[in-house]
């Protein structure tokens, strides 16, 4: 795949063949030759491929080999114009995403108690295969309806987390019925669970502030002790994109429309399958953002049990929660015109900037927290969106696979993983000890350098630095 | 039966997610040993006790579609029972249906060694005809 370098942190794949539109790669160099050892590149030049596609198809400088889209990708397709949307593009985590908590502690007040927290954490938050939930089943039909507002209801978390939450902690055009029943039967039993593979519940502290302003809106400061969680819409979710793909692909026939990869299957947003699709996604996200709110609460109850005090005086309030896999109809200025655009984010972070309408007045001069988790005892980053993002409003999510799984895996034991991390002073509740083996910190990049680049390429700008105190791992 | 103590498949190395490649003299052979592929991923199969059966259903457009289909219609089964099958084995198979009796293990009673799989993707499928019988290529999502 050949590259032509536009800036020190810009890349460009020009549009050959059928591609519809160039692809763009924000990366260092040394981000982007990791990139191109596996196929990453090749599928940002696939997903140009996509009917309506306006732009460029874009990838974030945690670029990584996904499966049809690469992990870390941005498409954008023009609504008016035939413009597609393809579930791939969102993945099968629909809505999968991040939600970090501030506390009143310092990391020398957790530490007096981390053992007392770590063990209600591992006792409160199912994760892993068959782990159970936190929420009743019972729940589902209004959650999948209303999202984190109907678990609210139901008297879990607080009513100013929805205020700190992308699109309130409710998608807009759910549609239950199009959540097919079988997919309802997964999530029944999920609502308040973690999930497994790079999902995790952190307890972090903020080593280092970049930016005072933003942090203070944020709620931020230096030496304070914070809660990220990060996982998605579970069995739910994945049944949703599974059933939308088997649909897409005769349906794409039907629409006479051929991607270069069966796991783009696309139609058009305006299509009676893409309508079907959306209304399904919307559900999925917002049993989503109702799985991360029941999981905060169950944060909050623990640290409440652990030093006992009560939930409201923890000082745990929510920073932000912001999606990393979901397909959104946002309006975007392109060629001096305003244009209803189908932004598919896979594995990026949306990251709008100062000054954007759909952002609270408390964060309207700073612009949206942006939440980056590093791999598993790294750090993690807190970034506020830029107004001048080339990205259609999108930044990285994390710090990007590096090695596979299984090199991971042979390279040392998940208990030499965990030995490392609590000689760090980090304290691990793993679901499985192979799955530290998989998840260890050396089989991702740099998150720093990732951050680097989000800051050169005006993604993003650097807020705050965050960094683990204990991990409870699926 | 597809199961035991051999390993049917290769694990195929992939960035963030896993995959396998499987053969078999026969198709039912390769859909039985991709199933196997799959949950060893997720625990060593070869240590379960089976202790509750069922069977799956699945039909598709072609071989490819039909292995996409059957993998997928078993994760969901297992998860919704809360079991992790172990035994394969084909009732019927044929280029766009599949019937196969699954035995399998209640999920508490296993000690996971690997992240569940979320799901079964499309991306580099592939089942063919070779040589030797049949193969097949697939990738999961971690």
């Amino acid at each position: 795949m050949k590259l032509r370098r536009v800036s020190d942190v810009e890349w460009e794949i020009a549009a050959t063949g059928s591609m519809r539109v160039p692809g763009r790669i924000f990366a260092s160099e040394a981000l982007l030759v990791k990139a191109e050892a596996d196929r990453a590149t090749s599928q940002v030049a696939n997903v140009a491929h996509l009917p309506g596609i306006v732009g460029a198809s874009m990838a974030m400088p945690d670029i990584h080999w996904g499966y049809g889209f690469p992990i870390g990708g941005v498409a954008a397709t023009d609504i008016a114009e035939g413009g597609v949307v393809s579930p791939g593009g969102v993945g099968f985590d629909i809505c999968c995403g991040v939600r970090l908590l501030s506390s009143r502690f310092t990391a020398a007040e957790f530490g007096h108690r981390s053992q007392a927290v770590m063990g209600e954490l591992d006792r409160r938050i199912p994760r892993g295969l068959g782990a159970g939930s936190v929420a009743a089943g019972r729940l589902l039909g209004d959650v999948l309806e209303r999202g984190a507002a109907a678990v609210l209801d139901a008297g879990y978390g607080w009513v100013s987390d929805l205020d700190r939450c992308e699109e309130g902690g409710t998608s807009a055009g759910a549609d239950p019925g199009a959540v097919s029943a079988r997919a309802k039967e997964r999530g029944v039993g999920q609502l308040g669970s973690l999930g497994g593979g790079n999902h995790f519940l952190e307890i972090q502290v903020v080593d280092r502030i970049e930016d005072e302003a933003a942090a203070d809106a944020f709620g931020l400061k230096a030496g304070m002790v914070t809660v990220m969680i990060h996982c998605g819409s579970r069995g739910l979710g994945h049944q949703t994109c599974t059933d939308a793909l088997k649909v897409m692909g005769p349906a794409m026939q039907r629409h006479g429309i051929s991607v270069p990869d069966r796991q783009l299957a696309a139609v058009p947003v305006d299509s009676r399958e893409g309508q079907h699709y959306l209304g399904a996604m919307a559900a999925a996200a917002n049993f989503a953002w109702a799985n991360r709110h029941v999981l905060a609460h169950e944060a909050r109850q623990a640290f409440a049990a652990a030093f006992d005090i009560a939930p409201e005086d923890l000082g745990m309030t929510l920073v932000y929660d912001v999606a990393h896999n979901l397909a959104k109809v946002e309006r975007h200025l392109i060629s001096g015109r305003l244009r209803d655009l189908c932004v598919h984010r896979k594995g990026a972070t949306r990251a709008f900037g100062p000054g954007h309408p759909v952002l609270t007045a408390d964060l309207a001069e700073v612009g949206q927290p942006v939440l980056v988790p590093g791999s598993m005892g790294t750090a993690s980053w807190v970034l506020a969106g830029s107004a001048a993002n080339p990205a259609f409003g999108s930044a990285a999510h994390g710090a990007g696979r590096l090695m596979s799984r299984k090199a991971a895996a042979r390279r040392q034991h998940g208990r030499g993983v965990r030995s490392e991390l609590e000689q760090r002073g980090i304290a691990v509740r793993p679901g499985s000890v192979k799955l530290l083996a998989e998840e260890a910190p050396y089989a991702y990049k740099d998150v720093d350098a990732v951050v680097e680049v989000c800051d050169r390429a005006e993604l993003a700008r650097p807020v705050a630095r965050l960094v683990p105190l204990g991990v409870v791992k699926g | 039966m597809s199961g035991g103590s051999r390993r049917p498949y290769r694990t195929l190395s992939h960035t963030a997610d896993t995959g396998i490649e499987v053969e078999g003299a026969t198709l039912d052979d390769v859909y039985a040993n991709a199933a196997f592929g799959m949950f060893d991923q997720v625990v060593d199969l070869s240590s379960c006790t089976p202790e509750v059966e069922f069977t799956v259903r699945a039909e598709a457009a072609d071989p490819a579609e039909l292995l996409v289909e059957l993998l997928g219609e078993l994760l969901a089964v297992a998860e919704i029972r809360r079991v992790i099958p172990c035994r394969f084995e084909m009732r019927q198979v044929t280029d766009t249906s599949a019937e196969m009796d699954v035995a399998a293990t209640p999920v508490d009673r296993v000690q996971h060694h690997g992240p569940p799989v979320k799901a079964v993707t499309y991306h580099d499928l592939e089942v063919i005809q070779s040589d030797r019988g049949w193969k097949a290529r697939v990738l999961f999502d971690i």
